[in-house]
């Protein structure tokens, strides 16, 4: 459309109309882009500057440009914890989804009170701060005040720990599920009020279920939301941190310090004193992150993007 | 044409900050030297304002009165504290000001197994000649050595945490059994509890790597040897004969399921020391103060503890063991260490403020003034139901203990610990095993940041 | 501008689903739809149900047995408020009120920068735009770990570390934000009325308010409740950056108070469980009453149907 508008108007007019458009462009984008650069792209660049040094106790610091670099791509906790956190995204990502786009799609056919109250209780969750939400399902999960003793006792079982290494993956992908659904689903949710609804119309015109609306109307269109909150689960979930962290002060045995690459970094950044090899160790699961990622969107470019 | 946007940027960016500034300045701003001696900045509200101001992160649960106290009583600096958290968290801030070479506090309080982390990036003045020897005699041998490193002095000790076993009399007056004087005897009458339906008898826990360092020492053991004036070396002994003693005693008595394996400190587990789930709880003199906090002792449970001292290996030749005790440090990003070190060493030594501490905050206060006093010797505790715990329990265990060597590698020697602790407990390890792989990753931490093992 | 697109569309919506309720019959998937909302539900409830038992109980109420998920013998609400909000000398509603203040400031100055740059890279071709995604979702996959220590040295150097200034920028950026603002912008605000209005001789910036804003009225609230919930829970930055605790949000206060109690000699002689369980409860109330008030601003739809 604009390029018939503009191939109308006259060529001078047409440059200062793009050069207006840069402009204003920039303009638009400027605060945020300020901040993102004083914030966020500025420790960056000072974070990487400071891992290349590698800090030793004796000896001091001395420069080593990508040593630490390879020490971490060896470092058995830094691996094991990339392993984790791959293994954990590839069980939770799916579930989550599946949860919050179902929950999402009920939502959207059932518009009732109910249905309304419904999505204020499930969304809940994601309004309660990590520390309080891994606190209270720490509760939940001991024998002394959680329901799953009480539970399993009724059936002559004793309940499950889930705060034990065997089944601490479990217990953590509930947390997390339980936290995230919610906030996944308000995205979703939002999306699907931004649907034409004349779209449903003609489709039932023509005969069609609400299976194939769902199916051929609503999740096309929904593609482009559900790929950003992919993109952005999956880079949250591989860096994950909060609630491991918190759960540690109840399960120490379970959950070891290089639990997470995160949390290694977090280690050896504060408990360690060797903030160096802590910012190689953020980096190098950055790197990860972004193979992931380029990856993700390798695979899904045909579905449509939410980048240009 | 690409100039415009520039400076669009540039105008949105003075702007931005010409907001900020104003209105971030004035009292709520800080330099970029320390917190600094910024009176407003404090919980704690100081009267006298001509005089100079230290900073202070503490979280005693009376620092407010504390600090009052002395406050009231000096004539040369003034404290202006705030709590900034409680151990960890604390570090994990502190931590980041050394780091960031800005924002730590002058005086900062600190467990005595943390100071050689902070003092080997230079991060805590030595108080040697800082008014070290005008207080010297108040602490004990063992007191000082826990803050010092090498010869050289960073603590001012406060409180420690002298060890004992916390029993219920009423588990033991059930089966019929007696506080057990060794370790031998801690297995027999354990054995003897669970084979007639009681409780487990005690708590190995993988949370606690420095309760696990005490039982080494208990044993004759030394793990670490370490003076920072002999350039890079140090000695790291964690798979001796002592160490593999204690590790596979508890092992085994894990593995007999004599002993709980939860971690401690959690509710889980005050739950189950108030339901009776523990037939003792190895634990230092602390250990009341923090268990009555948690409600322990106030309900179904009140007046069933007494105390006895720890079991030994060998009664003849008796250890005492501690865990747990801070002192106050004084952070080398103080702008006057001088009137720091002042601080750290008045700060709660004055009387008031000590009796207050172990009178209603249950802690274990070190000063020998205190330890002597007959006031202290008598007190009939009430968590004890009126028995004169101090007396018979923690005071001469403070005395006779002679201290512990910490090391820069603390923090991740405990981690390693907790690591292998877990492994005995679910069994992937034997207690020489993991004796064995504790000194083998250890000893590769040291070498990776440059010491030198002997 | 004559007719405005949002009325009409407005008005269009709910007429075409009133003409759908009434011409469609019932149908009977609803009731086990709604048996799914329902146990949904209780799932994501029975947390929240643990809080509200048991801050009805005391110390001894908490750990002298008994059923987690009922009350205990007395029920203690009142002495348990009282004992919140007078530990520590009222601490524990300064700290509310920081968290407000974070919340409220950063998400709508988050909410803003979002909007903004959103909409920029939606409708404007300006040379960058596409670096600047890349640097975007770059910038997003470096773990903040990695950031906490070289933004503190940067606060230092501004004399900001230990204010509320240290809280409130950070959270100002919000990528995920900013992202999906884009996705919405593009489908909702069609280049063919932004034309329309230039030729009507709108300049870009009115066009944005208008034309724009309003149409993408859904987003923004999305976006806005997504932040100011982000900025409440805000955590680890907060728990480094703060020293003075009568700055602290309310997350990091109750991390302080748990901290105590399970650390021997930090909480003296009174328990602080109750409290935290109720503070807990408490915590979470303001932005259930945020999301309730926000839900109203749900309804819009899109506008594509009015140009035709």
């Amino acid at each position: 459309m604009t390029a018939t508008l503009a191939s109308a108007v006259p060529t001078k007019r047409r440059r200062s109309v793009t050069a207006r458009q840069n402009l204003t462009g920039w303009l638009f984008v400027g605060p945020f882009g300020i901040v993102f650069l004083a914030l966020l792209v500025l420790p960056i660049g000072f974070a990487l500057y400071l891992s290349m040094f590698q800090k030793s106790m004796i000896g001091g610091t001395k420069f080593v440009l990508f040593g630490n670099y390879l020490k971490a791509f060896s470092d058995p906790s830094f691996l094991d914890g990339v392993w984790f956190v791959i293994r954990f995204s590839l069980v939770l990502i799916p579930l989550q989804m599946a949860v919050s786009l179902a929950i999402a799609l009920i939502l959207d056919i059932v518009i009732t009170r109910y249905a309304r109250f419904s999505r204020l209780m499930i969304f809940l969750p994601y309004a309660i701060p990590t520390v309080i939400g891994a606190l209270m399902w720490g509760f939940l999960y001991s024998d002394n005040f959680g329901p799953l003793a009480e539970i399993f006792e009724a059936f002559g079982q004793s309940a499950p720990d889930f705060l034990s290494s065997s089944l601490i993956f479990y217990g953590l992908l509930n947390i997390v599920t339980w936290q995230w659904a919610g906030y996944y689903m308000i995205i979703i949710y939002a999306a699907l009020q931004g649907i034409d609804p004349t779209l449903y119309e003609a489709a039932r015109i023509d005969g069609a279920s609400q299976w194939q609306i769902v199916l051929r109307i609503k999740i096309p269109l929904l593609t482009p939301a559900l790929l950003l909150i992919l993109v952005f689960a999956l880079i949250g979930t591989l860096q994950f941190f909060n609630e491991p962290q918190i759960l540690q002060q109840l399960a120490a045995g379970a959950i070891p310090n290089d639990f997470t690459p995160n949390m290694y970094a977090y280690q050896q950044a504060f408990s360690l004193a060797n903030y160096n090899y802590g910012a190689t160790i953020s980096f190098a699961l950055a790197a990860v992150v972004f193979v992931c990622v380029y990856i993700f969107l390798f695979a899904t470019r045909k579905r449509g993007s939410f980048t240009s | 044409m690409k100039t415009t946007p520039v400076i669009a940027a540039a105008a949105t960016l003075v702007l931005a900050s010409a907001l900020v500034s104003c209105s971030a300045g004035g009292d709520e701003a800080d330099g970029g030297g320390g917190d600094g001696s910024d009176a407003t900045n404090c919980t704690n509200t100081i009267t006298k304002d001509d005089l100079p101001v230290v900073t202070m992160w503490a979280w005693y649960p009376n620092m407010e009165l504390v600090v009052d106290n002395f406050n009231e009583a000096s004539d040369d600096v003034q404290v202006c504290w705030t709590n900034a958290g409680a151990g960890g968290d604390a570090y994990d801030k502190f931590q980041t000001a050394i780091s960031a070479g800005s924002g730590a506090p002058d005086v900062m309080m600190v467990e005595a197994d943390r100071i050689p982390t902070f003092q080997v990036q230079d991060a805590l003045v030595d108080l040697s000649d800082l008014g070290y020897e005008d207080v010297k005699a108040n602490f004990s041998d063992g007191a000082w050595k826990d803050v010092s490193v090498g010869d050289a002095v960073y603590g001012a000790p406060v409180d420690g945490g002298p060890m004992g076993m916390i029993y219920r009399t009423d588990i033991f007056d059930q089966y019929g059994v007696t506080p057990p004087t060794t370790w031998a005897e801690l297995e027999t009458t354990a054995q003897a509890l669970k084979d007639a339906g009681g409780p487990v008898f005690a708590s190995f826990a993988a949370n606690q790597p420095a309760t696990t360092t005490a039982y080494f020492y208990g044993n004759g053991a030394e793990p670490f040897t370490y003076d920072p004036s002999s350039e890079g070396e140090i000695g790291i002994n964690l798979n001796s004969p002592e160490i593999k003693e204690v590790l596979d005693y508890w092992d085994g008595l894990v593995d007999k399921e004599l002993v709980g394996t939860e971690d401690q400190f959690t509710p889980e587990y005050i739950a189950g020391v108030i339901g009776g789930d523990y037939a003792t709880y190895l634990s230092a003199a602390w250990a009341p103060g923090y268990l009555q906090g948690a409600g322990v002792g106030e309900g179904a449970d009140a007046g069933v503890w007494a105390a006895a001292p720890m079991p030994q290996w060998d009664t003849a030749d008796s250890v005492a063991i501690n865990w747990g005790g801070s002192a106050f440090v004084v952070s080398s990003q103080a702008q006057d260490p001088e009137l720091a070190a002042k601080a750290a060493f008045g700060v709660y030594a004055d009387p008031a403020s000590l009796d207050d501490g172990w009178q209603n905050q249950i802690i274990f206060p070190l000063n020998v003034g205190v330890l002597d006093s007959p006031e202290f010797q008598d007190y009939e505790v009430p968590f004890f139901s009126g028995q004169q715990a101090n007396k018979e329990v923690y005071v001469p265990a403070a005395n006779a203990y002679t201290g512990m060597t910490y090391t820069p590698l603390g923090q991740y020697y405990y981690s390693a610990l907790t690591n292998q602790i877990a492994a005995i407990i679910d069994g992937s390890a034997t207690g020489s095993e993991a004796a064995d792989a504790l000194q083998a990753d250890v000893v590769a931490y040291a070498e990776e940041q440059g010491f030198t093992v002997k | 501008m004559s007719v405005t697109p949002i009325e009409r569309t407005r008005a269009g919506r709910s007429s075409r689903r009133g003409i759908e309720r009434r011409s469609m019959p019932r149908k009977p998937g609803r009731v086990p739809l709604n048996i799914v909302l329902g146990l949904l539900m209780l799932y994501f409830l029975i947390p929240f149900w643990w809080l509200i038992v048991n801050s009805s109980k005391s110390s001894a109420g908490l750990f002298g047995g008994g059923s987690s998920l009922w009350f205990a013998g007395d029920i203690n609400y009142v002495q348990n408020f009282i004992d919140l909000f007078t530990y520590g000398g009222g601490i524990y509603a300064r700290w509310l009120a920081n968290s407000a203040l974070y919340a409220l400031v950063g998400g709508i100055g988050a909410t803003v920068l979002a909007v903004l740059a959103g909409y920029g890279l939606a409708k404007y071709s300006f040379a960058g735009r596409r670096f600047s995604f890349a640097i975007l979702l770059g910038a997003v996959m470096v773990p903040t770990t990695a950031l906490v220590i070289p933004t503190f040295v940067l606060f230092a150097q501004v004399g900001w570390t230990n204010t509320i200034w240290a809280v409130i920028f950070p959270t100002l950026l919000n990528p995920f934000g900013v992202y999906l603002m884009n996705v919405y912008a593009r489908d909702a605000v069609p280049d063919e009325l932004l034309d329309a209005a230039r030729v009507d001789g709108a300049g870009e910036f009115r066009s944005f308010f208008q034309v724009a804003l309003p149409l993408l009225r859904p987003a923004i609230v999305t976006v806005l409740l997504l932040s100011v919930v982000a900025s409440w829970n805000n955590y680890f930055l907060p728990l480094v950056m703060l020293s003075d605790n009568r700055l602290f949000p309310v997350t990091v206060g109750i991390g302080l108070w748990q901290s105590t109690a399970s650390t021997y000699g930090a909480a003296g002689s009174q328990s602080l469980w109750s409290i935290i369980v109720l503070g807990s409860l408490v915590s979470v109330i303001p932005l259930i009453i945020a999301f309730l008030t926000l839900q109203r601003y749900w309804r819009g739809g899109l506008a594509i149907g009015s140009l035709k």
